[in-house]
């Protein structure tokens, strides 16, 4: 799709809408997706309530909106006036609210993919409950937390364990799982990724119910740096298994296993993702992700 | 999906896939295994090979399982030779000094056999090594042998390999593979006699033959160029392309290196494997899949097409030269034949350029100017696609030069890709000029890329013999600089040294393109 701006000719593949209003975090939201723009043709939106925008600027493909005061149908209306037509919408929100904002559910009305970040937030445990229900309104709609883009490393760690085919069967006869991270978020993803991965069904906010009839105890500690995970330990009959950041190295792992089937310990680098590529890989990957949903969905449960 | 899930999780009781798998992103290799570094004293092992294992493991390439072994003649215990690899690492390794934990965890993979490379007993005391790593560290029997040693000791190491039980035909599982660095004998007939002695022991799809240039990220982006392209390959061929130039310049000398490369000069050491290696990707027909074998069936092909130069006809297709004293950087640099080891009198070339023709349907009559030198004017390896003029002339004022289409794929020490092409100049007269629009790999994908032999190691171990040389394309390369290396050894160069330090080479080399009524692309 061809945008003549006088004597400038760009070119935008998709349109990048990016809604802020909180001004503490505007200059972050704002950076990454400046820098985004510059390496995906598209034409970047900034939808700002934060009230650091006034009017109307455009600067080649990037147009600022402010949109600080105004109604849910004026936002949604100045969007799609400043998006480019046929071609995807992505809305990167950053907004406080979600299902209960009026300016969400309007922009999501012309949005192929959303991308959100639940982790940090102060009602984590509520956002990640609006997600689950965001799937189930907006079934067509691609939907992408980063939060648990971020736990990819992590769910690499806790795989590796049985990537022994020693160790695997351990994965059937797990009692407990305990995860130490700086915000909720990850918990809860966690726990719904082990769940759904492993057929575990949520009874209440602690616990899932695993085959045969046992039960596997969810435990949660917020400890540290916000969206940061510390340590998971999952015991199974005879062992405990530990994955711990190590305390030389933020960037390592521990990975060690205890009990019957002790090993000695290992370190494994965390790949570490920045929230740059964390974003870029949500804008380009415009499929929905079975192992995303349902994880979500076993989370919902397990917070329903 | 939850049925789907359960049906999953009974499967996997009968010892299926890992259902934590599902869906995460690894590039971690899968197999678990030994790699044994023949030479692991030597500097290619302290410079290159350990850092790039230790940056495999950063980036959590390595498998989880895995044994490192060096092997040489010098004396080390086990404890020793990680301290000299650390010391490597901290010096080398473009992630930076060696951190702990993971360098400790790394140095427990690292162990050490000491003993010379025709003896017997070494052999026994490395089956030993290789069998407590798979028993200790679960590397299951899988093996990869890494010949970083002179080319004089590959059939020795190879026969021991195969005396001591550790030939691929002597396992009962895993699978054994065998690296060797360039140069892959020293003329056609030695190649040949090192050929045959590897494959007594080793079938050719278990020898990886080692070129690091093809590890390199815009080596490997010459086919996608090409074949993920549609606007170049309808002219990529002799109707469009007036001729092509391939680049390999160095600003260094021969350093410490004299003794070898006295016996070696710059068309072994470079044309016959870099920059052949070059001229195949660029010419090779498409692949019908990016399998290994299909790629290297047309790599052969192409080399297999490249005319053989006559012995007589040596001097006018070619150009030889040896740098003299100069500057390079503003510095004074001495002469080859005063560099260490070197004889003053020496015959050997520094600098060497070929013109090749490929006899093919696509290429016939398009020359391939080949060149590389010591002691050039910059460090810059390219290949340039020189496109024919226009065939009629209608633009332009005056004396505006309208220059050819030139798409330059730049190999290091820039990576990407550039082309020239003519523009009109803002204003009311007809002006043309040349503009080039360039791709860069560092800003166009904000990543740097990995160096060759991070790749190369890597994809061995996976069995990924791609980028690796077949014996075939060895053998070719060998046919095709064979008459200009026993004309060269027959005939001394009266001029030498012919250029100096810092330029851009021989006048002969200009003579090779001004003959031909074209000339080089400055370096």
């Amino acid at each position: 799709m061809m945008d003549v701006d006088r004597s400038t000719m760009h070119v935008a593949t998709m349109n990048l809408v990016v809604f802020v209003d909180d001004p503490g975090h505007r200059e972050w939201v704002v950076e990454r997706a400046q820098r985004l723009a510059a390496k995906h043709p598209c034409r970047f939106v900034l939808l700002d309530a934060s009230g650091g925008t006034a009017g109307v600027a455009i600067d080649g493909t990037r147009h600022d909106v402010g949109v600080a005061n105004l109604d849910a149908a004026a936002i949604a209306s100045l969007a799609r006036e400043h998006t480019v037509a046929d071609v995807p919408t992505i809305l990167w929100w950053n907004g406080t609210g979600l299902l209960e904002s009026d300016a969400f559910a309007r922009l999501v009305e012309d949005a192929q993919t959303v991308v959100v970040d639940s982790s940090g937030l102060e009602r984590g445990r509520a956002r990640i409950g609006e997600l689950g229900t965001f799937l189930a309104r907006y079934p067509g709609v691609v939907l992408h937390d980063l939060a648990f883009l971020r736990l990819g490393p992590w769910m690499d760690m806790i795989a590796q364990f049985f990537d022994d085919p020693a160790l695997r069967e351990d994965l059937f006869s797990i009692s407990s799982l305990r995860v130490v991270s700086g915000s909720e978020a990850e918990a809860y993803y966690l726990s719904g990724w082990l769940g759904s991965r492993l057929s575990w069904q949520p009874l209440d906010a602690n616990t899932f119910s695993a085959h045969g009839g046992r039960t596997v105890r969810v435990e949660q500690e917020v400890k540290g740096d916000m969206r940061r995970v510390l340590r998971v330990v999952l015991e199974s009959d005879d062992s405990t298994y530990s994955a711990a950041l190590s305390d030389l190295d933020p960037y390592t792992v521990c990975l060690s296993v205890s009990g019957a089937k002790a090993k000695p310990t290992r370190c494994a680098p965390l790949q570490n993702v920045d929230n740059i590529s964390l974003i870029e890989r949500a804008l380009l990957k415009n499929a929905h992700d079975q192992i995303f949903e349902t994880s979500l969905e076993t989370v919902r449960k397990l917070l329903d | 999906m939850s049925v789907q899930l359960g049906s999953l999780i009974r499967t996997e009781k009968n010892g299926a896939a890992n259902p934590l798998r599902a869906g995460l992103d690894s590039s971690r290799i899968a197999e678990p295994c030994n790699i044994v570094f023949f030479g692991a004293s030597g500097d290619l092992t302290k410079r290159m090979l350990i850092p790039a294992m230790y940056n495999l493991r950063l980036g959590d390439i390595l498998p989880t399982n895995v044994g490192i072994i060096g092997f040489s003649r010098s004396d080390y215990t086990d404890d020793q030779f990680r301290a000299q690899m650390r010391e490597a690492v901290d010096r080398y390794s473009r992630s930076g000094p060696a951190k702990d934990p993971l360098w400790s965890d790394f140095a427990q993979s690292l162990s050490y056999v000491s003993g010379d490379f025709d003896d017997p007993e070494a052999y026994k005391r490395l089956r030993a090594a290789l069998d407590q790593n798979d028993r200790e560290r679960g590397t299951q029997g899988n093996r990869l042998f890494y010949l970083s040693t002179p080319p004089s000791v590959f059939g020795k190491i190879v026969e021991q390999l195969s005396d001591a039980g550790l030939g691929p035909k002597d396992q009962a599982h895993g699978w054994s593979r065998l690296i060797v660095e360039k140069p892959f004998g020293t003329d056609l007939e030695s190649a040949r006699a090192l050929q045959a002695e590897v494959t007594k022991v080793f079938e050719e799809k278990h020898v990886y033959r080692i070129d690091h240039y093809l590890g390199k990220e815009p080596v490997q982006d010459i086919m996608a160029l090409r074949f993920a392209n549609v606007i170049f390959e309808p002219i990529w061929n002799r109707r469009y392309v007036d001729c092509i130039q391939i680049t390999a310049a160095e600003t260094v000398g021969v350093e410490a290196r004299g003794g070898y490369y006295e016996s070696s000069g710059a068309l072994r050491d470079m044309i016959q494997n870099h920059v052949i290696n070059l001229l195949a990707l660029v010419a090779m027909e498409p692949p019908i899949s990016p399998a290994a074998d299909h790629i290297r069936d047309e790599k052969f092909k192409v080399l297999s097409a490249l005319r053989p130069i006559a012995p007589d006809q040596v001097p006018k297709f070619t150009a030889r030269g040896q740098y003299g004293s100069g500057l390079i950087d503003g510095n004074p640099v001495p002469g080859y034949r005063e560099e260490p080891s070197v004889d003053p009198n020496s015959n050997t070339e520094t600098y060497a350029s070929v013109k090749f023709f490929i006899d093919n349907w696509r290429w016939a009559d398009v020359p391939f100017y080949l060149r590389s030198g010591k002691r050039l004017a910059r460090k810059y390896s390219e290949i340039a696609v020189l496109f024919r003029p226009l065939p009629h002339r209608i633009f332009g004022e005056g004396g505006d030069q309208i220059e050819t289409n030139t798409l330059v794929m730049k190999i290091q020490p820039e990576e990407g890709v550039s082309l020239r092409f003519n523009a009109k100049v803002p204003g009311p007269r007809m002006h043309i000029r040349s503009v080039t629009m360039d791709f860069n790999y560092g800003s166009g994908f904000g990543v740097v890329s990995a160096p060759a032999y991070e790749r190369l190691i890597g994809d061995a171990m996976r069995g990924d013999a791609t980028l690796f040389t077949r014996w075939d394309a060895v053998e070719a390369a060998w046919e095709a600089v064979t008459p200009i290396l026993n004309r060269w050894q027959a005939t001394r160069a009266a001029d030498f040294p012919n250029y100096l330090a810092g330029s851009q080479g021989p006048q002969s080399a200009d003579a090779l393109l001004v003959a031909d009524g074209r000339e080089w692309r400055k370096i």
